[in-house]
């Protein structure tokens, strides 16, 4: 495995982890997030610091990971608090708020972010490996989620909260549960990216980013662990594909946005369930 | 005196960002869709009136072709991108928004360079007033009395005449006004028209203001925008005015007292979410 | 007899219309009871503060010895209450029989960590199953609600209540909307609830059927309440008689 191939797997994996972490907030649970690049950062720049004081890999990962979650249920009380459409803008304006604070952090690097992080102590494609390694858990983890009891009542929160609470579900501590988890592997994913990029700017986890990372679930199919596995694959390999794609990265992802919500609101797995069923049952009308 | 000039500034900022937010308001109020893309609109506009002004020389005229471009290209936004996903839930037209937006800011980037574009002459930005010793240039006052002149408007038609009460009542109840002879589509029509043709002129101004004009110059005011509509309590007219005077002075206060710790762009929404902590429905919106 | 649930002087407004005006009753061990008056008596916004969906501006509620008029409803849920909207409102996105499960599961989903650690929904599905088959849904078990007419989506409202083990169920108007063999069917089901040990508190405008199934009448008008007792003795009553004027 040469180089460039240990860095492309290093950024699918790690891309991978942050859409299956909003995954479980917006497909699972139904919670508008248009903010998990801010708890990517919160992740990623919690290791750095750490990382910086000497501090050992697996636990910088694990403070990341913590200090993500906890932040992150901070910010899933709002979305009990508020409406549908209020917590878009919210969850909108934590990734602002966010940027705003590290920036004017001395301690943090201000706009110069995070430089000199030292290396993991891995060989690159070793270490990409790791990686992989986690990727692979957070998969198997999310098609658990899936199936177990847990899911199920995510589904019911996401169906009608109101419903919900007749059938004597805890609707605030469920939607808790799913931002703790969401955010805090999105916090995994920064501390994963550290020793990988070795540098981290402010600009990695801006609004752009939570973009990126939402084109990925919405592709994908919200809900759907391997469309949304598929997805990231494919939209982290597009640029690498061809120049074209690379200099177009945004215009592309921004139309497939419209296209996708257009004409398969399900995404990659809303498709592939629909050609499923017409190949079965040719003459069914829905 | 600065305590002054810092309340002063901040409705100035204010007049701009009410400019921004009823648009948004009037399609939130109206479709339920958080209509992120507003913000090509407004860029739209500002490159409007710069190319424009650039090439003729003559600002009224930007602003010209800038109310006009934006107007169509609200109508055009709601046919296209909106009309045939009306039906879905509020997540599927919000990430088309996001979508929209993408695409526009990126087209901005490919036709008119990703550099931006400088006004040649900009005599109102140079120009400047000081009554009772605070400085404004002309561009600033050309906001206030814009946004005042425009928003004025604004209510006396939706006050006096047929179409404005129309389009009231169909804010209020879709069915009721529809049922009363109210063609719905052209209230929305109508909406997106006066709503687009606000946002390009705000655009126009701000491209003033800042003597530049660049592909991502609305994304800011517009995320901005949507937290005022929010801390209005959403849908609410009234309150998204408020709001945005409130926001224009907490930031121009937040810029000073805040500078080591936040950016002045993180002010809104870190105001926005501690409003939200202790008031759910808004600062101004009704439970 | 013991006393199952206490309501005690509950009052609540709306734009200063009092919807309650000193609301008190109990609800027995075991027993049958419908709320009756007329409209806008306040029987649904009654029945609603009881259940934690309203919350009322002063007043308690009991179940049993505890004071729950501060809990939410889902916690009243956990406590051994069910209720069915007047209005339906299945799981849109679940089947039918998915519907109750989620219900019949109820012992699973009070912690997080027990719902996540729990993966078979076999044991649910079965118990599910036994009450759709009871209730004359079994047949449905597989259909989206949406498939289903007003009457079963009715009849599935209240299979998901009962899948909760409620101590007591408030039913608001379950009858509402039915045709009227559809109506007795419902009745009598809901009749057979107390000799399983699931008091019945009923909301319901169908006197008809009320009179033939319940045990004891409250009736409410204007936010209080005017009579208790036995149905027969009740009805008797002038001012019962004339709450409902133009009624009965």
């Amino acid at each position: 495995m040469s180089a460039y191939i240990a860095s492309l797997v290093s950024v699918i994996g790690i891309n991978m982890i942050l859409a299956l972490g909003l995954n479980i907030i917006s497909g699972f649970c139904g919670q508008v997030s248009l903010g998990h690049a801010a708890f990517y950062g919160i992740g990623a720049y919690t290791a750095a610091y750490l990382c910086k004081l000497g501090v050992p890999l697996p636990l910088t990962l694990l403070a990341g990971t913590i200090m993500a979650g906890a932040i992150g249920i901070v910010v899933g009380l709002t979305s009990l608090r508020v409406r549908d459409d209020f917590l878009a803008v919210t969850t909108m304006g934590i990734g602002f708020v966010f940027l705003g604070f590290v920036r004017k952090q001395k301690w943090l690097g201000g706009e110069l972010g995070i430089s000199g992080i030292p290396g993991s102590g891995l060989d690159p494609v070793v270490y990409a490996g790791l990686i992989l390694l986690f990727a692979a858990a957070v998969i198997v983890f999310s098609l658990w989620l899936k199936r177990s009891w847990m899911g199920f009542t995510f589904d019911a929160v996401a169906d009608d909260e109101d419903a919900a609470r007749t059938v004597g579900v805890n609707v605030s501590t469920y939607k808790l549960t799913a931002f703790g988890i969401g955010t805090a592997l999105a916090g995994l994913a920064g501390g994963l990216y550290i020793y990988f990029a070795r540098i981290i700017l402010p600009d990695t986890f801006d609004f752009v980013q939570s973009i990126a990372i939402l084109t990925m679930v919405v592709i994908g199919g919200t809900g759907s662990v391997w469309g949304v596995v598929a997805a990231t694959i494919g939209l982290t390999l597009l640029p690498e594909v061809s120049r074209a794609a690379a200099d177009y990265r945004l215009l592309i992802f921004g139309a497939m946005l419209m296209l996708v919500m257009r004409f398969s609101p399900g995404g990659l797995a809303g498709l592939a369930t629909m050609l499923k069923r017409r190949k079965a049952a040719p003459k069914e009308v829905p | 005196m600065l305590f002054v000039e810092l309340i002063v500034k901040g409705l100035v900022y204010g007049c701009m960002y009410a400019m921004m937010a009823v648009g948004l308001t009037l399609v939130y109020g109206l479709l339920r869709i958080l209509h992120i893309a507003h913000a090509g609109v407004f860029a739209l506009g500002a490159y409007m009136v710069v190319t424009v002004a650039n090439a003729t020389g003559s600002l009224a005229a930007g602003f010209l072709v800038a109310l006009v471009v934006s107007a169509l290209a609200g109508m055009a936004i709601y046919r296209l991108a909106y009309q045939p996903i009306l039906g879905h839930p509020p997540f599927v037209p919000m990430v088309v928004s996001i979508g929209l937006f993408i695409v526009m800011q990126e087209a901005f980037r490919m036709i008119f360079g990703a550099y931006g574009i400088a006004f040649d002459t900009n005599p109102w930005y140079v120009a400047t007033i000081s009554p009772g010793g605070i400085t404004f240039n002309y561009v600033e006052i050309a906001m206030v009395i814009a946004s005042v002149v425009l928003l004025l408007g604004f209510g006396l038609f939706a006050g006096l005449t047929r179409a404005g009460i129309a389009w009231r009542a169909t804010v209020t109840d879709p069915q009721m006004a529809t049922s009363f002879g109210v063609d719905p589509v052209r209230v929305r029509y109508l909406n997106f028209m006066f709503g687009s043709a606000l946002a390009g002129i705000a655009g126009g101004l701000v491209g003033l203001l800042n003597n530049y004009v660049e592909p991502t110059m609305g994304g800011l005011v517009s995320y901005k925008a949507l937290a005022i509509i929010v801390l209005g309590g959403l849908g609410s007219v009234r309150g998204t005015l408020i709001a945005s005077l409130i926001l224009g002075v907490v930031e121009s206060f937040g810029t000073i007292y805040l500078a080591d710790v936040f950016d002045r762009d993180a002010i809104g929404f870190l105001f926005l979410i501690v409003v939200l902590m202790v008031r759910p429905q808004g600062l101004l919106g009704r439970k | 007899m013991t006393v199952l649930a206490r309501i005690d002087d509950l009052h609540i407004s709306f734009g200063g219309v009092a919807a309650a005006n000193g609301v008190s009753f109990t609800v027995n061990q075991g027993e049958f009871l419908a709320v009756i008056g007329p409209n806008g008596a306040g029987k649904t916004t009654a029945l609603r503060m009881v259940a934690g969906l309203l919350k009322p501006d002063s007043g308690r509620i009991f179940l049993g010895d505890r004071d729950v008029t501060g809990l939410p409803a889902y916690a009243r849920v956990r406590l051994g209450l069910g209720f069915t909207h007047q209005i339906v409102r299945p799981f849109y996105s679940f089947t039918t029989i998915e519907n109750v499960m989620l219900a019949a599961g109820h012992y699973q989903t009070g912690s997080p960590w027990r719902a996540l650690t729990s993966r078979s929904r076999d044991a649910a599905r079965k118990r599910a199953h036994a009450i759709l088959e009871r209730i004359g849904l079994a047949g449905q078990a597989e259909k989206s609600p949406r498939a289903l007419p007003l009457g079963q989506r009715k009849r599935l409202e209240v299979a998901r209540a009962i899948a909760l083990d409620p101590k007591l169920l408030l039913l608001d108007e379950p009858l509402a909307g039915l045709s009227s063999a559809e109506a007795t069917t419902m009745a009598d089901l809901i009749r057979t609830l107390p000799g399983e040990g699931i008091t019945v508190v009923l909301v319901e405008h169908n006197l008809g059927e009320v009179l033939r199934v319940a045990d004891r009448l409250v009736v409410l008008d204007a936010g209080k309440v005017l009579a208790e007792g036995v149905p027969a003795e009740v009805m008797k009553r002038a001012d019962v008689r004339q709450a409902y004027t133009g009624v009965v």
